[in-house]
């Protein structure tokens, strides 16, 4: 049990870097799109987009429904070499 | 020079009846001189005007003088003002920013007018002129929404003419195997010590481009091709990253924001458990309230650029109207 758990564990992490890696000169829409799924699997994650820095440049930013350390500890800071930000934006309804 | 407010209101006191019996004067106030259209540190008394006449066609008396016991002056065009018409009244022509909503919907905002084929339609959302998807064409559509007091037959303004279908996310998955391989993952989460944990997601995810419907007035009198605080549309445009935007809504009125970003996937909780996921849509600040929904995004130049339809505390979620054009089948 304890192997086969490990097993998977080693994939997932194969499969984060993998595409990290084969993927350097992708678009940020294209980084977005790919890593989109997975985001949208994490507890909290409402929105995924592309925003601007304060200086200007292209981010990924994932919207939370509220404070989630755990989700937000296991979001990276970067997606092929884009920054990615976290943004709590509460639960979007219709208005 | 420094200026004193209290000296500069005391001088407006006296000049004040002498500046609005001249034409074209509709109010006079104190604000900041603006010079070549910058604004200046200086008080001035402003005075509104209609319309900004050159000197050269004004009788001497109808002159604003350039300046009043040493106060400078300015004239501003401000046009005509208007008695203030609530959003939630029932002015006929109905412009766009004005209260609508499906006979069982609380209320939403009359966007604008558009065209299919060669008739005129008012765009909204789905959710608010077609009770996101549980009402029928045909149905009567009120202005204002019921939740205003709208009434049917005496408020009838429209019947609904198409809408778009909101797909939902399928409720968690039933599937054996995936709650299977969740389990281990989440075993395996609580082994390396994470907090994090995994659901499982219906492998079927649909996603949804707009929340849009048009209804077709019962009358062409009934509407104006006018959105509230806003004027005419010039056309359509495209929205982008850092775009300046403004909307006219029932609730919030004209608001003004920027779009934070583009490319938005975004999960939209509509009651009663139901998620619909949207894509392409572009998210702006928190520029909306409830009852804002269906109404126009427009850029400077106002072109139409989007359709706002949902939000949350911080954030205000707008479709693309290339994609409501496109689904709808419809022109300006």
């Amino acid at each position: 049990m304890k192997r086969s758990v490990a097993g998977v564990l080693a994939l997932l992490t194969l499969c984060w870097s993998a595409t990290d890696e084969g993927a350097m000169h992708q678009n940020i829409q294209n980084v977005k799109a790919e890593n989109e799924a997975r985001l949208f699997a994490l507890p909290g994650v409402v929105s995924v987009g592309i925003g601007l820095d304060p200086a200007g440049g292209e981010v990924i930013v994932v919207g939370l429904d509220r404070a989630r350390p755990a989700t937000q500890e296991s979001i990276p800071a970067e997606l092929d070499g884009y920054p990615v930000r976290v943004d709590i934006i509460g639960t979007v309804r219709p208005r | 020079m420094p200026q004193d407010l209290e000296m500069v209101r005391a001088t407006l006191d006296r000049a004040r009846d002498g500046i609005l019996e001249r034409a074209n004067v509709v109010a006079a106030g104190v604000g900041y001189k603006v010079t070549r259209g910058v604004r200046t540190d200086d008080l001035a008394i402003v005075a509104s005007v209609t319309e900004k006449v050159p000197p050269e066609r004004l009788a001497a008396r109808d002159l604003v003088p350039a300046a009043v016991d040493g106060i400078p002056t300015d004239v501003l065009p401000t046009g005509e003002f208007r008695a203030f018409q609530s959003r939630t009244e029932r002015p006929r022509p109905a412009p766009g920013g004005v209260s609508i909503g499906h006979r069982n919907v609380t209320a939403g905002t009359l966007g604008c007018l558009m065209r299919r084929g060669g008739q005129v339609v008012i765009l909204s959302n789905n959710h608010v002129l077609a009770n996101s998807n549980e009402a029928a064409r045909g149905d009567a559509i009120l202005q204002p929404g019921a939740h205003d007091g709208g009434r049917f037959p005496g408020d009838h303004i429209a019947d609904l003419a198409d809408f778009v279908p909101i797909v939902f996310l399928e409720p968690p998955s039933e599937c054996r195997f995936a709650s299977s391989v969740i389990s281990i993952l989440n075993a395996g989460c609580v082994l390396i010590g994470s907090k994090t944990r995994y659901r499982t997601l219906s492998l079927q995810v649909t996603d949804n481009l707009v929340d849009a419907a048009i209804a077709r007035p019962v009358d062409g009198a009934f509407v104006e091709d006018e959105i509230l605080e806003l004027g005419a549309l010039t056309g359509l445009g495209s929205g982008s990253l850092g775009m300046a935007i403004r909307k006219s809504g029932r609730t919030t009125g004209l608001t003004a924001g920027e779009v934070t970003q583009v490319d938005v996937t975004v999960n939209v909780q509509y009651g009663a458990g139901r998620t619909a996921r949207f894509t392409d849509q572009l998210m702006a600040g928190p520029m909306s309230q409830g009852g804002d929904s269906g109404s126009a995004v427009v850029d400077a130049e106002n072109r139409l650029v989007g359709l706002l339809f949902a939000g949350s505390d911080s954030s205000t979620i707008i479709n693309r109207i290339e994609h409501v054009v496109a689904e709808l089948d419809l022109t300006r």
